[in-house]
């Protein structure tokens, strides 16, 4: 009876230590997400309000951010003071009056656009080659392969500071650098440089996981491989290719380096995190609107995550890892 | 001669499913790789024009007092970033590696720091060793007086870097941790069992059984979390630019201040020598296809 009870008190103490760990980690996971959406529903005045939960919930910041209300800058005072000159003529200051009204100091909807067809046009480009591409690796037998295997691999361990230099360098010389559209086109292409390893080596792990008993039965049936990866392949793959679509995705939506090399001179094509970081630096920076714009970064991560978490997690210990 | 020719229209085929792929891997990858080495050895513009200088880069970056400093900055950057998310990612493994209420949502919360952007994420950090409204300081100094409350954690050079360790831990130890608890979930149970009855204690249990077994996904975690955090740049560059870690010491070459892109060669194909060795190493030993 003595032991069962000792055994007893040892495992509630077992029990209760292992339950504080384990919010001790989820909270430390955990903390810096809620700071950054506490703070976004802040008031400037509850800011040094250490408490998560603000004592008024004030979603100005993120009104603000998405162009619903107007920002109220440092700016617009010095504007007025210079509109408000006697000496101005009437044109004048409807000149001025025009060139700084109708500016949006922070059009982050339009960042968002940005790097949403970035990020998009990037992973699905990836995908597709990839598809065809893994297929080639796991199944078929030809020259080179080994070579390109690892390859494949040492890319998909390098960083972007490696690369930084010569693909600017190219960019300018071939002249994508020049003008907006052929940034754009480089940066997508710069995007697809760095998912395709990862997309590669995932797939092909999976695709030589798959039995290779009805693809053969097709082949004697005279289909092409065309055919088998596009009718076989592709449908008995959907689960997997949604996770490396999605890693993808995130790794062009994250992506700081190369947008920041790029971008910077092409307001218009900014991208989140070069915007983020602007807006820091800005006049406008103020924690709410900064965090109400990390906020409205971080969602789509967020959403996909949570949407995906089982194929999203199993798919990490299978390659997914990118830096 | 009809097998011949099937393995020959196989390759032919193989060729034009990796057609695509292969020239994007071409184009901006190896044929940058190998510019970045000719590049080098030129005095390298902004605007492409560039003139041959031989070893000067070199020897102007093997001089430069600043280079020697950041390759000090990123010796102790890996030792406590890489220290750091191995040892919680092996410790949260081995805490969880059993069946208990919530583990799916546990397992999922962990994993997120990984995935969510440097960018958001750094703001977030700020504000948490902000020295006006930060909850760090509020704890610390505003209630136990264990520190200056004027003291800005992130913002002082003597202390950003433990910051950014903390970061880097908090951001990456979740994929020490999951390839761990994966390769911990195969161990067989038995053999806990059998030590217990031996009267093996917990730590006799760890070293003797769970040890060897994830040496191996171990060592290779380390291996992945040292080149990739040599490699490392917005993590950095984002919470505290005043680190000068190798990679912000490019960045800042080529694109900063007095710009030398040909120097930011010389120092990128140093660095991706020193990546190399532990990259090829990592492809022969470990990856499979």
């Amino acid at each position: 009876m003595n032991m069962k009870n000792r055994i007893q008190t040892k495992k509630v103490i077992a029990n209760t230590f292992f339950t504080i760990a384990v919010t001790a980690i989820v909270i430390f996971c955990m903390f810096p997400f809620l700071q950054i959406i506490s703070v976004s529903l802040k008031d400037v005045q509850d800011m040094s309000n250490p408490s998560l939960i603000p004592s008024k919930i004030h979603l100005d910041s993120y009104k603000e951010i998405l162009g619903f209300k107007p920002m109220n800058t440092s700016q617009d005072a010095a504007i007025n003071k210079i509109l408000e000159n006697p000496n101005l003529t009437d044109t004048q200051r409807e000149v001025l009056f025009e060139k700084y009204e109708k500016k949006n100091p922070f059009p982050f909807p339009r960042y968002m656009l940005n790097s949403f067809i970035v990020a998009m046009a990037a992973s699905l480009f990836s995908l597709t080659l990839s598809v065809f591409a893994a297929y080639a690796l796991a199944r078929l037998e030809f020259r080179g392969q080994t070579i390109l295997k690892r390859g494949t691999l040492f890319v998909y361990l390098l960083g972007g500071v490696i690369l930084m230099v010569p693909l600017y360098q190219m960019g300018a010389s071939l002249g994508f650098t020049k003008t907006p559209a052929g940034t754009f086109i480089y940066i997508i292409m710069i995007y697809i440089m760095q998912t395709l390893p990862l997309a590669l080596y995932m797939l092909g792990n999976y695709f030589r996981g798959l039995s290779r008993s009805i693809e053969e039965a097709a082949l004697i049936d005279g289909c092409s491989r065309i055919e088998i990866i596009i009718k076989i392949v592709v449908p008995l793959s959907r689960p997997v290719l949604i996770t490396v679509f999605v890693y993808c995705f995130i790794i062009a939506w994250n992506e700081y380096l190369y947008a920041s090399v790029f971008l910077k001179p092409f307001e218009d094509l900014r991208t989140l995190s070069i915007a983020l970081q602007e807006l820091f630096h800005s006049k406008n920076s103020i924690w709410d609107r900064i965090m109400a714009a990390s906020t409205l970064t971080l969602t789509p991560v967020i959403l996909f995550f949570f949407a995906l978490s089982k194929n999203m997690v199993s798919g990490l210990s299978d390659g997914g890892v990118k830096g | 001669m009809a097998a011949g020719l099937a393995k020959r229209n196989e390759e032919k085929m193989a060729w034009i499913l990796l057609g695509p792929a292969v020239i994007i891997v071409g184009l901006l990858i190896a044929y940058p790789t190998v510019l970045n080495f000719v590049l080098s050895f030129y005095d390298v513009r902004l605007d492409g024009s560039k003139t041959f200088v031989g070893f000067e880069n070199f020897k102007n970056l093997l001089t430069n007092p600043d280079y020697y400093l950041s390759i000090w900055t990123t010796v102790i950057f890996l030792i406590g970033s890489v220290a750091g998310s191995t040892l919680l990612g092996l410790g949260t493994a081995l805490l969880l590696n059993r069946k208990f209420p919530g583990q799916n949502l546990v397992r999922t919360l962990i994993i997120l720091p990984y995935f969510a952007p440097v960018i958001s994420m750094v703001f977030g950090w700020q504000f948490i060793f902000d020295p006006v409204n930060g909850i760090f300081n509020f704890v610390f100094a505003d209630k136990l007086h264990l520190i200056r409350p004027d003291t800005n954690l992130i913002g002082d050079p003597q202390t950003s870097m433990w910051v950014l360790i903390a970061f880097t831990t908090w951001k990456y130890f979740p994929i020490t941790y999951l390839l761990i608890l994966s390769r911990l979930q195969l161990v067989d149970k038995n053999l806990y069992e059998a030590a217990e009855i031996d009267g093996a204690n917990v730590f006799q249990r760890f070293s003797r059984i769970t040890l060897p077994e994830i040496s191996f996904v171990l060592g290779t975690t380390i291996l992945l979390r040292l080149i990739w955090n040599l490699n490392r740049f917005e993590d950095i560059y984002l919470l505290s630019p005043q680190i000068k870690t190798l990679s912000v010491f490019t960045y800042e070459q080529a694109f900063t201040g007095v710009i030398d892109q040909g120097l930011a060669a010389a120092a990128a194909f140093i660095q991706l020598a020193l990546a190399g060795v532990g990259i090829v190493y990592y492809i022969k030993k470990v990856l499979k296809w």
